[in-house]
């Protein structure tokens, strides 16, 4: 049996998954001044915020990922008090931004903290089995690797693999001290990117079996396989070898060929050391097997949504699928030495064609934990 | 049905360090001392302390253990996963090589990872002098899965690498992700288990949450080499325990059926009758605790003897499960409990619950294929 992916639903700085995808095509940017209290301070001075609210007001992170989480389950035509669904929620932070902001409020603050609030079981009713995976910015693909893994073990009817994060002041002021000066945006694959930014982001997508019941089912893509590795070198350089196996499980779990790559949605987080080591892990796996993919990313238009990354990457990637259409890296104008020879999407959106061919998403996060995620048209 | 087979395991806890330890711990308190804590005194690494009294081990040195190269930097949970993981796999008889560190993973329970270092890197930033840089070697350690990455870069293990934030469902979480790990071929063996350090940030939140009445707040690291049925060759030749079966689920406001109704689904996935299971394992910490020892009775239709580990080892928060295994394995050692069947249950605050049932063996006991 094989999975699909029936529903998306994202929510970034740009919007619904539709507006950031059509965003993202015309090459526009998230980022804004960062709206924190005593931003300078933090040596951050930029970032891409959700909506227009306050950012320590409470909560912001479970209700965006209700928010996603019940529109997967809607468009997907899944009713969780009838079938069987399980979530998987990846994430980094999940509400510390709340329980900070809990524990400095004069009043609140000297209350235990509410944390029956933190499930959202009561918002999706039905969904009786949830487990929350915190591996950092690869979270949503180990997410969606689990969701794949309950689908095909016939466990559930119905899987969602979401995942969100929002920006705490602490990971906000960490991020602001191990930086000489701050990042006004990120600018993945470039020759001349300064860092990465942190971006609020939640996304669900609903994985079921591919039978014959749900040919008369909204589908939006074929999840093929999702590869998992772990460098076990170092807690943050990004290691090659290890990304590279994250690649090949991928492929040999399906049984399919890199070669058949047609578009890849990057990790791109434009950091010094990312970008290097997967341009050279995406040639010495993807592009040395005869693929030559076009090459885009979003984290210069909606930054890097950790948690939510990889499934917000999983979104873009099935938009190329149903559109044709490749988005540029926003923020790139010139690529990074080590991309020679790749074809980076630059500037102009580029059509995918043929259209039967994979698309790959990267995730890679801190503790050298690496998910590859291919899908195709169903 | 059998998810996967348990080649090898250790602990790190009050009781000391490695299985032996274990062992000695659970005769002394089966006499019924030990149960108030060590005295750890006013204060811990000089910061002040709620209570004197503790389930920690404060004799615990990462060089003693692991030598001071590459060491430095980890905190304390780091450093008790990465000896519990290493004394595992030396139970076990598991060398990594080149041949086989690509199909070893690690997946290790957390409630929040490194609660100190998340709070002492926070405050660096904000009391450090101009220009406010703080180390950066020690930022790794605020990221919740440190200590599952640092245990692969330690002992050289490239399999799929997981954290499973689930504080008092931490390690049944874990135990279910790695069998699925191993089922769907991952992965041959997972090293899981899960971690809790001691630290005066955890004994005030304790202390200012009222957890502490009943025990004291401890620390452990407790890890199972786990295997697929068909034991590969160099993944141990031991047998210490069948993982039957492993189920999660989730009741709105504590619900007790949803805790009763995972123990029903648990035992429905093993194939075993209730009337069977003569141990329950509970995350309960005292006699008059019933929250998950009334619920698991109404899905048995009998009321087995139970384990409270909390009582003599602490409140571990996400390792309690792993530490609660753990101790079921140290009482399995000698082999008097040949086969018997225990059913392992927690239940959060959050009103997520989980339920695993497990078959114990004596070190090369009475197993047979």
């Amino acid at each position: 049996m094989t999975a699909l992916i029936a529903s998306s639903s994202v929510l970034t700085c740009l919007g619904s998954g539709k507006r950031t995808f059509q965003a993202v095509l015309d090459g526009r940017c998230g980022a804004g001044p960062l709206r924190h209290a005593r931003a300078g301070a933090l040596n951050v001075t930029a970032g891409y915020h959700i909506g227009k609210d306050d950012p320590e007001r409470l909560f912001r992170a479970r209700t965006w990922l209700v928010r996603c989480v019940a529109a997967a389950l809607r468009q997907a035509w899944i009713d969780p008090r009838r079938q069987r669904v399980a979530a998987v929620v990846g994430t980094g932070l999940r509400e510390l931004a709340s329980v900070e902001a809990w524990a400095l409020d004069p009043g609140a603050g000297r209350q235990p903290f509410p944390v029956d609030r933190l499930d959202f079981g009561a918002a999706v009713p039905g969904v009786a089995d949830v487990v929350t995976l915190s591996n950092a910015c690869s979270a949503g693909g180990h997410a969606l690797a689990v969701a794949q893994d309950l689908i095909e073990l016939d466990v559930a009817d119905a899987v969602v693999a979401a995942g969100v994060d929002a920006m705490s002041r602490s990971m906000l002021a960490m991020i602001g001290r191990v930086a000489p000066a701050p990042t006004e945006q990120v600018r993945p694959f470039d020759a001349d990117r300064t860092g990465v930014l942190l971006g609020e982001g939640a996304a669900a997508a609903v994985v079921v079996p591919e039978d014959s019941t749900q040919a008369a089912r909204p589908t939006l893509g074929r999840l093929l396989a999702t590869g998992l590795s772990c460098d076990a070198q170092h807690q943050t350089a990004p290691d090659v070898d290890g990304i590279r196996r994250a690649m090949s499980d991928a492929f040999s779990r399906v049984g399919r060929a890199p070669g058949e790559v047609g578009a890849v949605v990057a990790h791109g987080t434009g950091t010094a050391l990312n970008d290097p080591a997967e341009c050279a892990a995406l040639k010495a796996e993807v592009l040395a097997a005869g693929a030559d993919p076009l090459i885009t990313g979003v984290k210069g238009a909606v930054g890097h949504t950790s948690g939510a990354a990889a499934l917000v990457n999983l979104d873009i990637a099935l938009r190329i699928l149903s559109t044709g259409r490749v988005p540029p890296v926003v923020g790139l104008r010139r690529p990074l030495p080590e991309g020679e020879g790749m074809r980076f999407v630059v500037g102009e959106q580029a059509r995918f064609e043929p259209r039967r061919r994979i698309v790959q998403t990267n995730a890679f996060g801190f503790g050298g934990v690496n998910a590859v995620t291919l899908v195709e048209a169903a | 049905m059998t998810a996967a087979v348990v080649t090898g395991w250790s602990a790190v806890s009050a009781a000391g360090i490695g299985v032996p330890a274990l062992v000695g711990r659970m005769a002394v308190a089966a006499a019924g001392s030990g149960a108030a804590g060590a005295e750890l005194g006013r204060s811990w690494d000089g910061d002040p302390l709620p209570q004197p009294r503790g389930h920690a081990l404060p004799g615990f040195s990462v060089r003693e253990q692991l030598g001071r190269k590459g060491t430095s930097s980890y905190d304390r949970g780091t450093a008790l996963a990465v000896v519990a993981c290493r004394d595992a796999l030396a139970e076990a008889g598991i060398e990594v090589d080149d041949a086989t560190r690509a199909r070893i993973g690690v997946v290790l329970g957390t409630t929040v990872g490194s609660f100190k270092s998340t709070s002492d890197f926070s405050r660096e930033t904000l009391v450090q002098p101009r220009p406010y840089l703080v180390n950066p070697v020690l930022f790794p350690n605020t990221v919740m899965n440190c200590a599952a990455g640092q245990v692969a870069i330690r002992l050289g293990l490239q399999g799929v690498n997981a954290t499973v934030a689930g504080s008092q469902q931490a390690f049944l979480a874990s135990l279910r992700y790695a069998t699925m790990a191993i089922g769907r071929g991952y992965a041959d063996v997972m090293l899981t288990g899960a971690v809790e350090e001691f630290s005066p940030h955890r004994a005030w939140a304790a202390e200012l949450a009222g957890s502490n009445r009943n025990v004291p707040v401890g620390e452990a690291a407790a890890v199972m080499v786990l295997a697929r049925m068909e034991i590969p060759v160099w993944a141990g030749r031991h047998r210490d325990a069948e993982i039957l079966s492993v189920a999660t689920g989730y009741g709105l406001g504590g619900d007790a059926a949803a805790l009763t109704g995972c123990v029903a689904v648990a035992l429905r996935r093993a194939g075993v009758q209730a009337s069977d299971v003569t141990t329950l394992v509970t995350g309960e910490d005292s006699e008059e605790d019933r929250r998950e020892t009334g619920p698991a009775a109404a899905a048995l239709g009998h009321e087995p003897q139970r384990l409270l580990v909390k009582r003599s080892l602490g409140e571990c928060d996400a390792a309690s499960g792993a530490l609660a295994l753990a101790v079921l394995l140290a009482l399995h050692r000698d082999g008097k409990r040949d086969g018997e069947l225990s059913l392992l249950t927690s239940a959060g605050t959050d009103g997520a619950v989980s339920a695993a049932i497990v078959r114990g063996w004596g070190r090369d006991g009475a197993y047979r294929e």
